[in-house]
């Protein structure tokens, strides 16, 4: 219960909230969350390597095993790759998190990311049940795959942001909720304390430039840990298990990388 | 009536806008017994009672199924984007226009009737259920968006809940509906509850389809 309670704290936000982190501070219970990771990821690897058994040929109940520990596997080894670096750079950029609080922060967005991924474990499921095309089935996971890293990258940006928020800002009283009467009549449309009265918290945070040091370093995090997961996601595979080869725990050809086979396959489409 | 279909659709009393308790005994009926009555009428293509019951028991099945698929995308996006205290009332639009649908889709049986009584053309009948779910989706749509319209007031990140809705929901059923064809039954064929290749994908039987014709 307590598990189910920290992811759902964690979705809601709570465990990373402004004022934490513009302290720079994250209160997170590692090791509940690292659980909850591994948890998360095994459910969708589960979904994910349900292709392998069902499919007519060379059938093997050994990848949904193999999938169902390398999932959650593929997210926390990028983490651990990436993570120096990560640190490293938003110290240069004078972030408040140490370097505890940054891998807090790192495997808080990893949660998030898995979490979203896992929810969509049932529609994968349903079409592992429905599909032969192991095409089909790779593009499926990669569009999943896609999606649920874009929110955890939406988790992290928000947290940047508070992160390197000004310490001017900081000092700054909150925007007013009250709607306060323009001083020119006419002027009352082109205002915005109508609006504000609305969604005042939202409407400022959209109108607030994006601050330097935060796009700077979420760029870099962004850029760094997409291209580990994906060359981490070609060492690990295969996930889904063609049906035209037989089950391996791992591909044997190591000295490849994903962006070589990416153009390779490119050149390949238009000759 | 006694299950408050008028108040659904108007979104009154008990399925009005907003949280409270979610009458979800009465959506299940509403959906049951709308789907139910559309699907026996579907299946009537070539006046076969059988056909007409297992289309009658499929039809809500597929609402169901859909539904079932997409809501913890939709509960796990809804908290991560922090609308998590809204849920309750994104929670009731999303059901409500699941009822809906079924409502539309029953209101639609004679229409179907008609046309089935107008024509034998298999394909002419498939096309008119195409037309007629459609529209009951368009339906569906009107109530979600009076439970949505609210809500996106409050918070614009709402719509982009809805349409991560829309369109998950779209593409899971669409292929839950292949897996449970046939819904007409081709008058050739003996009816049956499920077809033996049931386990097919939509998507790339379309794609090969679309391939195939470009390729001629």
């Amino acid at each position: 219960m307590r598990f189910l309670n920290t992811i759902d704290e964690l979705l809601r936000g709570r465990l990373t909230s402004a004022a934490d982190l513009r302290r720079g501070t994250i209160e997170i219970p590692v090791r509940t969350l690292a659980l909850a990771g591994l948890v998360l990821g095994a459910v969708y690897g589960l979904c994910m390597g349900l292709y392998a058994p069902l499919r007519a040929e060379n059938a093997s109940v050994l990848q949904v095993l193999a999938t169902t520990a390398k999932v959650p596997l593929l997210f926390l080894l990028t983490l651990v790759v990436t993570y120096p670096s990560l640190y490293v750079v938003s110290a240069l950029f004078d972030s408040r998190l140490r370097h505890g609080a940054t891998l807090r922060l790192l495997l808080a967005a990893m949660t998030a990311n898995l979490a979203l991924l896992a929810s969509l474990g049932p529609v994968t499921a349903f079409f592992t049940l429905c599909t032969e095309s192991y095409s089909f089935m790779i593009v499926l996971n990669v569009a999943f795959f896609a999606v649920a890293g874009l929110v955890g990258l939406g988790f992290l940006r928000k947290a940047l942001d508070a992160v390197f928020e000004p310490e001017e800002e900081m000092a700054a009283p909150p925007p007013s909720v009250e709607y306060s009467e323009p001083a020119d009549p006419d002027e009352s449309a082109r205002t915005s304390g109508l609006e504000a009265a609305h969604f005042p918290s939202r409407l400022s945070r959209l109108r607030r430039p994006a601050r330097p040091a935060a796009r700077r370093v979420f760029t870099f995090w962004t850029l760094v840990y997409g291209v580990v997961g994906a060359q981490m996601g070609w060492v690990l595979r295969p996930f889904i298990g063609s049906p035209e080869l037989p089950f391996v725990l791992f591909r044997a050809d190591r000295e490849s990388n994903v962006f070589s086979a990416f153009f390779r396959s490119l050149a390949h489409l238009f000759t | 009536m006694s299950l408050g279909v008028d108040a659904l659709l108007r979104a009154e009393g008990r399925f009005a806008l907003g949280h409270g308790r979610l009458p979800l005994g009465r959506l299940i009926g509403i959906v049951l017994l709308g789907g139910f009555t559309y699907g026996a009428a579907m299946g009537c293509f070539g006046l076969r009672p059988l056909q007409a019951l297992y289309s009658g028991l499929k039809v809500p099945l597929l609402i169901a199924t859909a539904t079932a698929l997409c809501l913890p995308m939709f509960f796990v996006l809804n908290t991560l984007l922090g609308l998590r205290d809204d849920f309750g009332a994104a929670l009731r639009g999303v059901l409500s226009a699941q009822a809906t649908v079924a409502v539309m889709l029953a209101a639609c049986a004679p229409l179907v009737l008609l046309a089935y009584a107008t024509s034998s053309d298999y394909v002419f009948g498939m096309r008119a259920n195409g037309g007629l779910f459609l529209l009951a989706a368009l339906a569906g749509q009107r109530t979600l968006e009076r439970h949505y319209e609210p809500l996106v007031r409050r918070d614009p990140l709402h719509a982009r809940v809805k349409r991560a809705w829309l369109v998950l929901y779209v593409f899971v059923a669409i292929q839950a509906a292949w897996v449970l064809r046939p819904f007409v039954g081709d008058p050739n064929y003996e009816p049956t509850f499920l077809r033996e290749d049931l386990w097919s994908n939509a998507y790339v039987v379309i794609l090969r389809d679309v391939l195939g014709l470009w390729r001629r």
